[in-house]
């Protein structure tokens, strides 16, 4: 399995360096922590590597292989998804349908065949239909599958977000506050579902607000403050940091 | 019967004349490509069959495919330099390649016959034809909405950023889309030149778009059903509304808007999506009821 290598990424918008100097490791088979207070530039990190920002520095690989210049498509089809911190759904299309779309790099099927509707199109749309329904039980979801996804409440919205990342089997998944606005138990079950995740041998980067929940699920953790790294290492090392208690301090709140 | 289908037959073949280029219009914007040039293909598609049927022996079925293969090419050509480019932006610029193609055939003369268009095509092309052409049409776009295809522009219609992603190439699938814009708009083009006996550029100009548009608006931009209500109501308007012959113009305008305010979907699309929403309730219903017997039987 892949591991993730940011090398001296920066990202400046103007003036702006919203990231600058970071490097940094996200490993598979483990869940590495990215935290910051707002406007650290965490976001800015994700969508870097997704391909949806270009870098002004550095270089990013998977397995010694950049993809500091794909598009985003490009950096999917290589196994590399991610969530929205913002969420986006397809908001007409019902919740099964919204997973349905996470299947789209595994279609074997030609556009011929689509069009002319030959088996080999209706087996990939079956085969995915089945491994949809698994994920909306793994997630608690099945009730909801005909529920137009725009109608949901916000913890199943990010579910929604978090199966489609999934559904393909990416190497890495990139969670961009995925349990933000969730209560404890429902935040716990989706702790619960990264672990899995991770034992399965995937790599996830977990950006998060809550240092608590971070430090219970990561090995490594990285601090991110005005775009620069200012800490790294085990969850124990970086909270007693006294810069990260500083900048949590200053900026008050967290 | 017989009786009916000849007092009505103008109408049934302006009806699903209009149901194809609905297709052409809708598939585009289905795919989330505010398109208008569907009139343009048809122009293509039109033309072609039109030049090679009167000035070639060229069997007849063959120039609908030839002219069907050069819409869609160059439908797929347009999606190019057009591929930046989103909602009013492609809406203009797909509004300045259907004027290219008509001032072409303006003054392209010698080939077209410029403003008089070209006269005694054969008329090849019946309401059975039509019928025929339209079934396998639907037939392909049902493939389409039960694939990988359907979901990649339900995707991109709706948030373009999730699909890419999820590793959609956004560029490639609007190119997809061009084509079978171009390869409806032409098809249907072709089929209306066989029909018509004579056509001219002015065919193709704004009234052509605007009816196009108002067929897709007033039906439905997903659902099959969509174009087809959209159809009908434009077919039977003039009918229904002969009193009112000289304000037909004002009565489609009112028409419009009511829809657009009351179904925002298009008459076509709200139908289906009642249906669904009521299979849906009815689904969830008999999974509350049967979660309800398990519990009762566990609990017992
Ligand atoms: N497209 C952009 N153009 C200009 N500035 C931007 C852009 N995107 C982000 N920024 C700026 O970059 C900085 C980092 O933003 P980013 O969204 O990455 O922070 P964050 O750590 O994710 O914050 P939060 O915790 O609030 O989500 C902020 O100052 C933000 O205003
Ligand atoms: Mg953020």
């Amino acid at each position: 399995m892949p591991s993730l290598h940011l090398d001296n990424v920066a990202k400046h918008f103007g003036g702006l360096k919203a990231v600058d100097e970071v490097t940094m490791e996200v490993r598979p088979g483990e869940i590495t922590g990215l935290i910051g207070p707002n406007g650290a530039g965490k976001s800015t990190v994700v969508n870097m590597i997704s391909g949806v920002l270009a870098l002004t520095e550095g270089d990013i690989t998977v397995d010694g292989v950049s993809l500091a210049t794909d598009r985003a498509d490009v950096v999917a089809r290589k196994g590399v998804a991610r969530t929205f911190q913002n969420i986006r759904l397809l908001p007409e299309a019902t919740v099964l349908e919204n997973v349905l779309i996470g299947f789209h790099r595994r279609e074997e099927a030609s556009i011929l065949s689509q069009l002319l509707g030959l088996p080999s199109a209706r087996r990939d749309t079956q085969r995915f239909e089945e491994k949809a329904w698994d994920l909306l039980r793994r997630f608690r979801m099945e009730d909801y599958a005909e529920y137009e996804a725009g109608n949901l409440a916000y913890g199943h919205q990010r579910r929604v977000e978090m199966m489609r990342a999934i559904a393909a089997e990416p190497d890495i998944v990139l969670l961009d506050e995925p349990v933000a606005g969730m209560n404890d138990v429902e935040s716990d079950e989706l702790a619960t579902i990264f672990r899995e995740l991770a034992e399965s041998g995937m790599a996830l980067l977990l950006i998060e607000h809550n240092v608590g929940f971070v430090t219970r699920l990561c090995k490594q953790v990285y601090v991110l403050d005005s775009g620069r790294m200012i800490a790294s290492g085990s969850p124990e090392t970086v909270t007693s940091d006294p810069q990260v208690i500083a900048a949590y301090i200053g900026t008050s709140g967290h | 019967m017989m009786q009916f289908y000849l007092a009505y037959q103008p109408i049934i073949d302006f009806f699903l004349l209009s149901v194809g280029f609905g297709y052409s219009q809708q598939i585009a914007l289905r795919a989330g490509v505010f398109s208008i040039a569907t009139a343009g293909f048809a122009a293509l598609g039109s033309y072609c069959v039109a030049i090679l049927a009167t000035k070639t022996g060229i069997p007849i079925f063959l120039t609908v495919i030839l002219g069907t293969a050069l819409a869609a090419a160059v439908g797929g050509v347009l999606a190019l330099p057009l591929a930046r480019l989103r909602g009013a932006f492609q809406a203009i610029a797909t509004l300045a390649f259907v004027q290219i193609i008509l001032s072409l055939l303006l003054y392209g003369e010698g080939f077209t016959g410029g403003a008089l268009g070209i006269v005694g095509i054969p008329r090849e092309v019946n309401t059975w034809i039509l019928l025929a052409v339209v079934a396998v049409t639907m037939y392909v776009l049902w493939n389409i909405g039960r694939s990988g295809m359907g979901r990649v522009f339900n995707a991109l219609r709706q948030e373009e950023s999730v699909a890419s992603s999820l590793g959609v190439n956004i560029g490639k699938y609007h190119i997809i889309a061009f084509i079978l814009s171009g390869a409806l708009g032409g098809l249907f083009g072709g089929l209306q030149s066989l029909y018509t006996f004579q056509i001219e550029p002015h065919n193709y100009g704004f009234a052509f778009i605007v009816n196009i548009l108002t067929v897709v608006i007033l039906g439905g931009r997903t659902t099959l059903l969509g174009p087809i209500m959209g159809a009908l109501i434009m077919a039977l308007l003039p009918e229904i509304a002969r009193p009112l012959a000289e304000n037909r113009q004002a009565v489609n305008g009112v028409i419009l808007i009511l829809v657009i305010t009351f179904l925002p979907n298009g008459v076509g699309d709200e139908i289906v999506f009642w249906f669904r929403r009521r299979k849906q309730a009815r689904q969830q219903q008999k999974r509350a009821s049967e979660k309800e017997a398990r519990d009762a039987v566990s609990t017992s």
